[in-house]
């Protein structure tokens, strides 16, 4: 079914989460108009909360989300997942779980802002590991500070606490302040390791913020910030939508139109949720559509011009995914109680192992105390140990204030083995090809997350800990990255350092996706920072061009 | 915004400024800088700022646009700048101004300048607001919209018939802080405080009512309630303290808190007033004739009491795209329960304060719980920033529609409040004012000024 709508803008924008959202309000702003199609819903808050309520798996932060059949993401962030496929060596370890919907994934996150190192830019220059990235911290830093003041950062006093990434400013906020299990986990590590403890930085408020209260500490950032102290991307679409931003849900973007030369995109071509299917032109293209959906539609976008995919000249697209795959421990402290889950769930990073020379042979690391609430942990292991009764209620009440839990986040490397393909056999109901990924955990990260499970053994001998649960295998953070790589080399990356891709000027790529390396830290507040640095390379180009 | 003004008095104000006016000797009045501390603190009390500054704008350029039942007013521009605002203004000019009403070029004020308020106010502190508004505001070279409307009739001159009508306050005589409680509270409330603007009814032709002083008005969208001694339709049962601790914090526990209209008088104002003001104030209001009300028959603060875990778990999880409709219950549930308890106890501090025990929602008129949840909270003083997210058309948090709230409003007046008021979503669409649309972020670098560009409209599929 062909459709005569006429739907055109100046810049057309595949996906509506904080990417973007962020990148149609500063557009929208600068005079020029622009249509986002978004795959999935429109949603509102006050759904998601009564969701997560009602929902009895409550650690399962994709629970609460339950999908459309024409905008499916993954169910769960188990393995299976009946959605995002994986196979090979590690395919535990890459089940990502991801929204669409209007705002995007952000709509469950744990809100950790971090700019990356500027090493983080150039591990192959300094390290000779991965790759360099095709821009430098210096070139970012502006627009991380655009992304920390439209989210709504806090974080510590740059001269009292150097995350190691140079500000021109402070944080918009001050840090948040710590919970009684962060205080004594900080105290620990301050005054029994070598280590270094920081407050990590949160796009969370600290006080009322752009119309948003301060955040009361309910500890379920993930699934649902039930008040909006965290931020999320719907709160970008609504300031483009009152700028006069087009935002068109449930169109699910299958086809990237090409002119006859394979030089310009002409339109993207979308399915309603009845199959009905329409054009959108515009002068520009920005695909924002998450690592996993970015890389699936520009391969389902292959056709006769382009056998391999759209921007795929060299092959790239759908190769070199990443993500911060680390370790996950938990164990009963037997030292004092600790009492957790009384604030947001991560305040607090031991930074060690961010960088050093080392990262020539293993990859860095960041280790989380989560402060979440353990009585699900602490019920689960009294009644495993027989207990019944009054005795039942006395351990769990024990152990679930002296529960501690581990994470990391480790540094993988592109492998361009390490590969998304499009899926021959499963389909959604609108007949597209579900995503699968190819993952084998690169040695920089095996070898990364054996020094990390070094790390913890010390942790649980220092808090005296016993009953330790270690997660099996890996443990997937839901940060997938690389997709559609970018570097200088048309050759062996898809997009330059403005995030255009090498084949076609005028489209480009705002998401995770681009990373050349993934970096320290959470990647949200990098995503948000490239996408703002899209708008204006967009804004120079239709204002001045 | 908000913290913008908080730090615009802290830095113009300061606590020595404030403690200090007290405790100087009033012989020492001559002096030019008590002088400019005391009009300072008078224009804090006089509130001028609440209605000469627009939403963004600079202290006292004017370009508020206040609405009457008539139409816009648009404030004017009371900085010393001789072309656009008064500096031009001798002390005799300034006078006329701010006791009749008479501006410069002999033109009537319309009567939202609360001039007969002000008509109370001593020579001596005429005096000392005219130096500060001459020698301590900054000069802004900008010129607010001229008013375009009739005030009643269309000519201003039709003032000097209304001037005669309504009832000036005598000017006070003396030293102002010389005065004994009582007579100071008298002075602060209404040759200062003006409270009378807002909470006293006015006739049709906007005359205030005197022989109804603070009996409870209208006030876009809001009501200024009833604040009278009367046991059941005023604040009778609230003693000295809980009104000083209402006016110098905007919250006085299990009684009420302050919003809207009433939120910026205690941030711009009260709460900038030294304690033995607000003691003086607090003692004058609850010495003023009671007026019982016929909407109102129990204390407002009296109602409800805290729920007993309200079990409404269905175990049903829906599809993201179902936006079902929610009833009363799940709404406060999903909106309410967060911050102010599944109970509606609020917090153990009061930061946020519980649902029963609260004027607000107890009132037997809707229109302020309406309006909180349509506009939220967002009161800055000097003990806090109390911050409640708007749930009208352009929350981020979340969008309420018309029927959502009336809902959410019935369920609250049942279970916390005076019971059934069979709100309705056209009530609520009618409260639902046209606002500009808050701006976004603040913005990390100035934007560039555009407009913006409408694409082609889509169906919505």
């Amino acid at each position: 079914m062909s459709s005569d709508q006429n739907l055109s803008a100046d810049v057309v924008i595949v996906g509506s989460g904080v990417a973007g959202s962020s990148i149609a309000n500063e557009l929208v702003r600068a005079g020029i108009s622009v249509i986002v199609l978004e795959a999935g819903p429109r949603v509102d808050r006050q759904h998601f909360v009564e969701n997560f309520r009602n929902l009895e798996n409550k650690p399962s932060y994709q629970g609460p989300f339950p999908s459309t059949p024409w905008a499916p993401h993954p169910p769960n962030q188990q393995s299976p997942n009946k959605y995002l496929h994986t196979t090979g060596p590690d395919a535990e370890a890459y089940q990502q779980a991801y929204l669409r919907l209007m705002g995007g994934t952000t709509w469950h996150w744990a809100g950790c802002a971090w700019r990356y190192l500027p090493s983080d830019f150039e591990l192959k220059t300094r390290y000779g590991q991965g790759r360099d990235w095709a821009l430098t911290y210096d070139d970012l830093e502006p627009f991380y500070y655009q992304a920390e003041v439209m989210m709504g950062v806090c974080g510590p006093d740059p001269s009292v606490e150097d995350l190691g990434s140079p500000r021109k400013q402070p944080y918009p906020m001050e840090a948040l302040p710590l919970s009684y299990a962060g205080e004594e986990f900080r105290k620990l590590i301050t005054e029994k390791t070598p280590w270094r403890i920081v407050h990590e930085p949160q796009a969370r408020n600290t006080r009322p913020y752009d119309g948003r209260p301060t955040c009361e500490g309910h500890n379920n950032c993930m699934p649902i910030c039930p008040i909006g102290a965290m931020y999320n991307g719907s709160y970008s679409v609504y300031h483009a939508e009152a700028a006069g931003a087009t935002f068109i849900p449930n169109a699910v973007v299958y086809k990237i139109e090409r002119d006859a030369a394979n030089k310009k995109v002409t339109a993207v071509h979308y399915y309603d949720p009845d199959k009905g299917s329409h054009r959108v032109s515009g002068k520009y293209f920005v695909i924002a559509a998450h690592c996993i959906e970015t890389a699936k539609l520009m391969l389902l976008s292959a056709d006769e011009q382009s056998p391999d995919g759209v921007a795929n000249s060299s092959g790239q697209v759908g190769r070199n995914m990443m993500d911060h795959t680390g370790v996950q421990v938990t164990f009963i402290s037997g030292d004092k109680a600790l009492w957790p889950g009384r604030g947001p769930l991560e305040t607090n990073v031991i930074d060690n192992f961010r960088d050093g020379d080392w990262r020539n042979e293993r990859g860095a690391y960041l280790v989380h105390m989560v402060d979440d609430n353990q009585v699900d942990f602490a019920t689960q292991l009294a009644i495993s140990k027989g207990y019944v009764g009054r005795e039942l209620e006395e351990q769990i009440r024990y152990l679930a204030s002296h529960t501690v839990r581990l994470f990391s986040h480790n540094e993988a490397l592109p492998d361009p083995e390490n590969r998304l393909t499009l899926s021959k056999t499963e389909k959604d109901a609108l007949g597209i090809p579900h995503p699968q990924v190819y993952y084998k955990l690169p040695q920089y990260t095996v070898r990364s997350c054996d020094h990390t499970r070094s790390v913890f053994k010390q942790l649980i001998h220092l808090m005296h800990g016993t009953d330790e649960e270690w997660t099996p295998g890996y443990f997937p953070q839901d940060h997938p990255s690389g997709s559609t790589i970018m570097g200088v080399d048309p050759k062996d990356s898809v997009v330059d350092g403005h995030c255009r891709t090498h084949d076609h000027e005028n489209l480009f790529i705002a998401s995770s996706s681009v990373f050349s390396t993934v970096g320290t830290g959470n990647i949200t507040l990098t995503v948000a920072a490239i996408a703002l640095r899209v708008a204006d390379t967009l804004k120079k180009e239709l204002l001045h061009g | 915004m908000a913290d913008f003004k908080h730090i615009f008095w802290s830095v113009l104000f300061g606590g020595a400024v404030l403690g200090g006016l007290h405790a100087a000797p009033s012989h020492a009045a001559d002096d030019e800088q008590a002088l400019m501390a005391r009009g300072a603190y008078l224009a804090t009390a006089g509130d001028c700022v609440a209605c000469h500054t627009r939403p963004g704008g600079k202290p006292f350029a004017g370009g508020l646009e206040i609405a009457t039942p008539k139409g816009a007013v648009i404030s004017t521009n009371i900085t010393p700048d001789p072309q656009n605002g008064i500096g031009a203004y001798t002390l005799e000019d300034f006078e006329k101004a701010l006791r009749r009403g008479l501006r410069k070029d002999g033109a009537y004020l319309y009567p939202v300048m609360p001039y007969v308020s002000y008509a109370g106010l001593t020579d001596q502190d005429v005096k000392a607001l005219y130096t500060w508004f001459m020698h301590g505001v900054q000069p802004v070279a900008e010129k607010p919209p001229e008013t375009e409307i009739g005030f009643p009739g269309n000519i201003r001159m039709s003032m000097m018939a209304w001037n005669m009508l309504a009832e000036s306050e005598k000017p006070e005589t003396g030293d102002s802080a010389t005065y004994d409680k009582l007579r100071r509270g008298h002075y602060l409330a209404t040759a200062l405080e003006h409270c009378g603007t807002c909470h006293t009814p006015r006739n049709f032709m906007l005359v205030e009512q005197q022989d109804q002083y603070l009996a409870g008005s209208q006030l876009n969208g809001w009501f200024a309630p009833n604040i009278t001694p009367s046991n059941t339709g005023g604040i009778g049962d609230w003693s000295e303290d809980d009104l000083v601790a209402y006016l110098k914090t905007g919250h006085a526990k299990g009684r009420s808190q302050a919003a809207g209209p009433m939120g910026e008088a205690v941030e711009h104002s009260t709460s900038h007033l030294s304690d033995e003001d607000l003691h003086a104030l607090a003692a004058f209001i609850k010495q003023v004739p009671a007026h019982d009300d016929e909407m109102e028959h129990q204390a407002r603060d009296s109602f409800g009491k805290a729920l007993q875990d309200p079990d409404i778990r269905s175990g049903i999880v829906h599809r993201v795209d179902d936006l079902y409709e929610m009833g009363g219950a799940e709404l406060y549930d999903a909106n309410c329960a967060a911050c102010h308890g599944a109970s509606g106890a609020g917090t153990a501090d009061q930061y946020v304060p519980s649902l029963y025990a609260n004027s607000v929602v107890g009132s037997g008129r809707v229109d302020n719980l309406i309006m909180t949840i349509l506009e939220g909270v967002n009161r800055s003083t000097p003990s806090g920033h109390a911050s409640m997210p708007s749930f009208g058309s352009h929350s981020d948090v979340q969008r309420l529609s018309d029927a959502e709230i009336a809902r959410l409003v019935n369920y609250l007046t049942i279970r916390f409040g005076s019971g059934d008021h069979q709100v309705n979503a056209e009530q609520v669409g009618a409260m639902r004012q046209p606002h500009p649309a808050p701006a976004p972020a603040p913005a990390a670098a100035p934007q560039e000024a555009a407009k913006p560009a409408q694409p082609t409209q889509p169906d919505h599929p």
